[in-house]
C-alpha cells in the first residue's frame, strides 16, 4: 500500500462561525462529483454538525461508527462502509456524517479520525472536509494531510477581522505551507462598510476567490436540500463556486456549459 | 490626610514586616499595632483607626470578626491570610470586615485593597451567568457586553465581565479596552493571587463595570488550565455583585467548567433560518443531566424578529423549552456600535434592543415584569 495513490483533500476552515463553510464545502463536493471524480464530504463539525441537515440526509451509520470499527478491528476496517450516498440529483457523492449524539462527538479520538481520513483518500479523487470554527487537534490534523485548506472568511465587522487575522498569523508560525492556504472570501458585498483592500493588507496576502453575496439563494439551498451547483437555476454565486473549484481542479468551466455564460458575466463584459 | 492604620498580626517577624511596609507607604500611617487581638479590641480604639488590618490564619481572630467590626465601626476592617480562600470570603462579607489581602503585602497593594473595596466592600458572593452557545455567531459577546453594562448602571454595583472564548474572544474589541493582562496571565497567576489583585487583571470599562479579556492569540487558549480557570471565577465571586462569561462555541472543557461553576447558564442563539432550534435541543438534552437544570438553564434567541410575545411563545413551542429572553434583530445598529468600539444600548437607549436587554437585566436583578412582551 505505501505507494497507492492518494487522493487531494480540501479542508475547508474559518475562524469565525457562519461564514458559509458548511453551505461551500456541500458544493466543492457536489461540483466535483458533477465533473465525475469519485468524492467523500467529512462532516468534522462533530458535534452540531450541518451537513445532513443541508443535505437533507438521515445517516444510518456515523464517523462514530467508522472511528470504533477502526479501533476494534483495522485489518478488516472498511472505510466506505460508513458512507452515506448523496445521489439526489444523480451526481453521487460519499458524506461520513457527524456523530449523532454529542458525547460521541465530545470523545471521539483524533489518532483515529486522521486514520479514517487516510482511508478516505485512497479511495477518493477529492476528500472535502467541512469544520468547526476552531483550532482544535482535529482541524489541525486535517490541516496538516490537507492538500488545500479553503480558509473562508467574511468581512462583516471588525472583530470577525481581527479573528481572520490572528488565525491567518497563528496557521503561518504553526509552519503550513503557505501555498496551501488559501484565503476565500464569502458573501462579498454584504452590508459592510469596510474596505476589502484594507483587509488584505491587514492579513498580509489577497484572496484568492471572491464570492459573492446571495443570502436568497444560499437560504433556499439550505431549505431545499439542493446544492447550489446542482440547481438548474443560474446565480452568481453558483458561478463563483464553479470558478473556484476549477482553479482547484485546473479544469476552467467548460463555455458551452448551460450556465458558464451567465447573466453576471454577460453584464460585465 | 494619611488613612490610621491598626495592625494585628499573630507573628513577631511578620508583624515586624508588615508594619515596615504600612509605614512606607504613602497616605498610611501605622497608629498601633499588636500580636494579641485581645489586645487590639480592648486598647485599639484609642488611636481611632481608620483601618484595621486583622491577621486571621491566627489563633481564632476569624470568630472575633464581628467584634471587630462592632468595636472600630469607624473603621474599615481588613483580613490578612497567607492564601485566599472563596470560604473565607463568605464568612469575611458575613462578619462585615471591608476587605481582604493576601500577606506579606506590599505599600501598592496595600493602596490598591483600600481603593478596590472602599466602594463595595468585598462581596458576599456575586450571581454568575454563563453564556453558552452551540454553535458560533449567537449574539452572545454583543449582549453580555450590553447586559454587563445595564447592570452596572441600574444597581450601582460592581459587575464582572470574563472573556472565556478563549481562542477568539472579542470583549476587547466591543469594550473597545486594550488591556494590559488577559485571562491566560490571571489563569497562570491565580495560585498566588488574591481578589484584590486579580482585581487588577480586570481592565475598566466603566463606572462598576470591568473586564478579564481573552487571550491575544488562539494558541495560548490551550495553556489556560480548567481548575486553574474555575479557580479565577470563584475568587471573582467574592468581587462583583454580577459576574457575566463570554465562553467559546460548543461543548468543550472551559464551557463545562463555567457552566458547572455558573449559577445560571444561558444557551444563546441567533434566529437565521437554519438548525439554531434542532442545536440548542440536542444541547439541552447534555444540560438535562443536571437535577436542577429547569432553574440553571435559561434559553436566549437574539436576532428575532417580530421581537414580541406571540414569538417567543412560538419559539419556546419549537424549542419544548421555555425562552427566557429574546432580543430583536438590530443589525445596524450593533454591528456598528462594536465597530466602533460602542455599546449600543448607549448609542441608541431608547431602541428596542437596549429594552430588551434592559428587560433582561431587570429579570435577572429581580424585578417582575408585567409588560414583557409590549415594548
Ligand atoms: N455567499 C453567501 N451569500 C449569502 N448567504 C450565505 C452565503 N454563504 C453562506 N450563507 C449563509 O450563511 C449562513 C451560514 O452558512 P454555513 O452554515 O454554511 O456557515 P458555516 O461556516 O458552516 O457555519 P458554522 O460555523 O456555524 O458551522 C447560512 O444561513 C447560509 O445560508
Ligand atoms: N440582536 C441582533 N440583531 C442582529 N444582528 C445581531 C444581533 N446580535 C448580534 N448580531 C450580529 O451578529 C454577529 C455575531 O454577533 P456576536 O459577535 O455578538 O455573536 P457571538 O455569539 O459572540 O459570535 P462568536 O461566535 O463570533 O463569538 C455580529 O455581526 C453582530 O453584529
Ligand atoms: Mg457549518
Ligand atoms: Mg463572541
Amino acid at each position: 500500500m505505501a505507494d497507492a495513490r492518494r487522493g487531494i483533500v480540501i479542508t475547508v476552515f474559518s475562524t469565525a462561525s457562519a461564514v458559509g463553510k458548511t453551505l461551500i464545502s456541500i458544493n466543492m463536493a457536489a461540483e466535483l462529483a458533477k465533473q465525475g471524480y469519485r468524492v467523500c464530504l467529512v462532516d468534522m463539525d462533530l458535534q452540531f454538525g450541518d451537513v445532513c441537515n443541508y443535505l437533507q440526509l438521515q445517516p444510518q451509520r456515523t464517523l462514530t461508527d467508522a472511528v470504533t470499527a477502526l479501533e476494534t478491528d483495522k485489518n478488516s476496517f472498511a472505510v466506505q462502509d460508513f458512507l452515506t450516498t448523496y445521489d439526489r440529483y444523480d451526481v453521487p457523492f460519499g458524506v461520513m456524517a457527524a456523530p449523532l449524539r454529542l458525547e460521541e462527538a465530545y470523545n471521539i479520538q483524533t489518532a483515529s479520525v486522521k486514520e479514517v481520513l487516510l482511508q478516505l483518500q485512497l479511495r477518493f479523487d477529492f476528500v472535502v472536509i467541512d469544520t468547526a470554527s476552531m483550532f482544535s487537534d482535529i482541524n489541525l490534523t486535517a490541516m496538516e494531510l490537507s492538500t488545500i485548506v479553503t480558509f473562508l472568511g467574511i468581512v462583516d465587522f471588525i472583530p470577525t477581522i481581527k479573528n481572520m487575522k490572528s488565525g491567518h498569523d497563528s496557521i503561518r508560525e504553526m509552519g503550513f505551507d503557505v501555498n496551501k492556504i488559501r484565503m476565500v472570501l464569502n458573501r462579498s458585498n454584504s452590508k459592510t462598510r469596510i474596505d476589502l483592500q484594507d483587509v488584505e493588507q491587514l492579513l498580509g496576502s489577497e484572496f484568492y476567490h471572491i464570492l459573492p453575496n446571495d443570502f436568497g439563494a444560499a437560504q433556499r439551498s439550505i431549505q431545499t436540500g439542493c446544492p447550489l451547483v446542482l440547481d438548474s437555476k443560474a446565480t452568481p454565486l453558483k458561478t463563483e463556486m464553479r470558478n473556484l473549484v476549477a482553479r482547484y481542479t485546473n479544469r476552467p468551466l467548460e463555455k458551452a456549459k448551460e450556465d458558464s455564460v451567465s447573466w453576471f458575466k454577460k453584464i460585465f463584459q | 490626610m494619611a488613612y490610621r492604620v491598626i495592625l494585628v498580626e499573630g507573628n513577631q517577624q511578620m508583624l515586624e514586616r508588615l508594619s515596615g511596609v504600612i509605614r512606607s507607604a504613602r497616605e498610611f500611617e501605622l497608629a498601633a499595632r499588636y500580636q494579641r487581638a485581645g489586645d487590639a479590641l480592648g486598647q485599639g480604639s484609642v488611636f481611632k483607626p481608620d483601618i484595621v488590618l486583622v491577621d486571621i490564619d491566627s489563633n481564632d481572630n476569624v470568630s472575633l470578626l464581628e467584634d471587630f467590626v462592632a468595636t472600630f465601626s469607624a473603621a474599615s476592617v481588613f483580613c490578612l491570610s497567607d492564601k485566599w480562600t472563596p470560604s473565607d470570603s463568605e464568612v469575611i462579607a458575613k462578619a462585615g470586615a471591608r476587605g481582604f489581602l493576601i500577606k506579606p503585602f506590599t505599600a501598592d497593594e496595600l493602596q490598591e485593597a483600600v481603593a478596590t473595596f472602599a466602594k463595595t466592600g468585598i462581596s458576599a458572593g456575586a450571581e454568575v451567568f454563563s453564556f453558552f452557545s452551540s454553535k458560533g455567531k449567537s449574539g452572545k459577546t454583543t449582549l453580555i457586553s450590553n447586559l454587563g453594562f445595564s447592570l452596572a448602571q441600574k444597581t450601582g454595583q460592581q459587575v464582572g465581565i470574563i472573556d472565556a472564548d478563549v481562542q477568539f474572544g472579542d470583549m476587547a474589541v466591543f469594550l473597545n479596552v486594550a488591556p494590559k493582562t488577559t485571562i491566560l496571565e490571571a489563569a497562570r497567576d491565580i495560585n498566588f493571587l488574591s481578589p484584590v489583585t486579580l482585581n487588577g487583571y480586570f481592565a475598566p470599562v466603566d463606572d462598576n463595570l470591568r473586564v478579564l479579556c481573552g487571550t491575544s492569540r488562539p494558541e495560548y487558549a490551550e495553556q489556560i488550565g480548567i481548575k486553574n480557570f474555575t479557580e479565577i471565577i470563584a475568587m471573582a465571586r467574592s468581587m462583583f455583585r454580577y459576574i457575566l462569561i463570554d465562553l467559546p462555541q460548543g461543548f468543550n472543557p472551559i464551557s463545562i467548567a463555567a457552566a458547572e461553576a455558573s449559577d445560571v447558564t444561558y444557551h444563546t442563539a441567533m434566529i437565521n433560518g437554519g438548525f439554531e432550534i434542532q442545536h440548542m435541543q440536542r444541547a439541552l438534552e447534555i444540560f438535562k443531566a443536571w437535577p436542577d437544570y429547569e432553574n440553571r438553564v435559561k434559553t436566549i434567541f437574539t436576532r428575532v424578529s417580530p421581537c414580541d410575545k406571540e414569538e417567543r411563545h412560538k419559539l419556546s413551542q419549537a424549542l419544548g423549552y421555555p425562552v427566557a429572553a429574546i432580543i430583536p434583530n438590530e443589525y445596524m445598529l450593533v454591528s456598528a456600535a462594536a465597530n466602533n468600539g460602542q455599546m449600543a444600548m448607549r448609542v441608541e437607549p431608547d431602541s428596542m434592543f437596549a429594552q430588551t436587554v434592559n428587560r433582561l437585566a431587570d429579570d435577572i436583578i429581580g424585578k417582575t415584569h408585567i409588560r414583557w412582551g409590549n415594548p
